[in-house]
């Protein structure tokens, strides 16, 4: 898997819980998830979720806490998918 | 994640300071609630009994797990579970609690009272490495033997009733971090609390209802803590049911 592919599968999975749809549509590596692209914390882990599924791969907690932009998130599962 | 030092060292001297200042604080603050707002729980003797019952058993942590209408529910809560001389010579029984820091660091009154009160500001929606650090230094006084306070739905409840749907992994990662970790849910509601607010209204009779658990999963990760936070809300939500079912 690419770091392309990977990036246009995160942003297809944030896309129903981004409340800014401008910020969504021209993310980059570095958006903020929560604060550009204004996705409630809470629902944080049906995004993670719908990750694992996705990439079929299994993160733990404390991986969740080094994720704070689409970059981020990239990285993680293209560490943990290879 | 291990714990610094630094940050092992500061929490035990925020306890060791509230604790020292216990026979000060705990029976002011109870008595400014029963006095200056008239709030009173009705029925607290057998959530008392068992939270003692359970304290009495130390061989693993213990987390209280609440509905969350108000801004002063860990308050009412930890009343609701011991009375306040009880707390100030069984310190370690009055949780810890994890507020939101917007909420309490307006004043330095509230930072002081937030911060004798054994609160572990949180910052919801902040910085990831942030927050799984207040979860960490929740779970490590948990570790030593004291007692926390989670609102698995993350915050208070806007429909004013446990949303089984809200359910935030925060509540799981500290369950499945403390093995054997028991879970007491608790259901505290006014008669006349309808609705979620910032304080109950003057004079309000507040009833507890509760039920131990040990919630347990097959999940690994994050849908292992998810699962384990939707077993507790599922009890509360239960609690609930009993409680609008007795005013029917």
């Amino acid at each position: 898997m690419t770091e392309k592919e990977a990036f246009e599968t995160v942003v297809k999975i944030l896309t129903p819980h981004a409340k800014n749809p401008a910020a969504l549509a021209s993310a980059k590596m570095d958006t903020n998830i929560l604060d550009d692209l204004k996705v409630n914390s809470a629902r944080l882990v049906d995004v993670v979720l719908a990750f694992e599924d996705a990439f079929d791969i299994e993160i733990a907690d404390e991986e969740v806490d080094s994720v704070n932009t689409v970059g981020d998130c990239v990285r993680l599962i293209l560490a943990k998918a290879s | 994640m291990q714990l610094a030092l630094r940050d092992r060292f500061s929490l035990l001297v925020q306890r060791e300071v509230g604790r020292l200042l216990g026979p000060v604080w705990i029976p002011a603050a109870a008595a400014f609630m029963r006095w200056r707002h008239g709030w009173r729980i009705v029925d607290a003797g057998a959530a008392r009994r068992e939270f003692a019952r359970l304290r009495r058993e130390p061989q693993a942590p213990l987390l209280v797990c609440a509905n969350h209408l108000t801004m002063v529910d860990s308050f009412l809560i930890a009343i609701a579970l011991g009375s306040p001389w009880w707390y100030v010579s069984h310190f370690s029984a009055l949780p810890w609690n994890t507020p939101e820091r917007d909420n309490f660091s307006r004043t330095w009154w509230l930072r002081v009272a937030t911060y004798v009160m054994k609160c572990i500001p949180v910052e919801r929606g902040g910085d990831r490495r942030e927050v799984g650090r207040t979860l960490e230094r929740f779970i490590y006084m948990l570790g030593r033997g004291d007692v926390g306070l989670i609102f698995p739905e993350g915050g208070r409840s806007r429909s004013g009733r446990i949303d089984p749907e809200a359910a935030t992994y925060g509540v799981g990662r500290v369950v499945k971090s403390l093995p054997g970790c028991r879970v007491l849910c608790v259901y505290l509601r006014g008669e006349g609390q309808a609705a979620y607010s910032d304080a109950p209204a003057r004079g309000e009779r507040f009833h507890v209802l509760f039920a131990s658990l040990e919630p347990k999963t097959e999940h690994a990760g994050m849908r292992g803590s998810l699962a384990i936070t939707r077993q507790i809300l599922a009890r509360l939500a239960a609690l609930e049911t009993r409680w609008f079912d007795a005013r029917q």
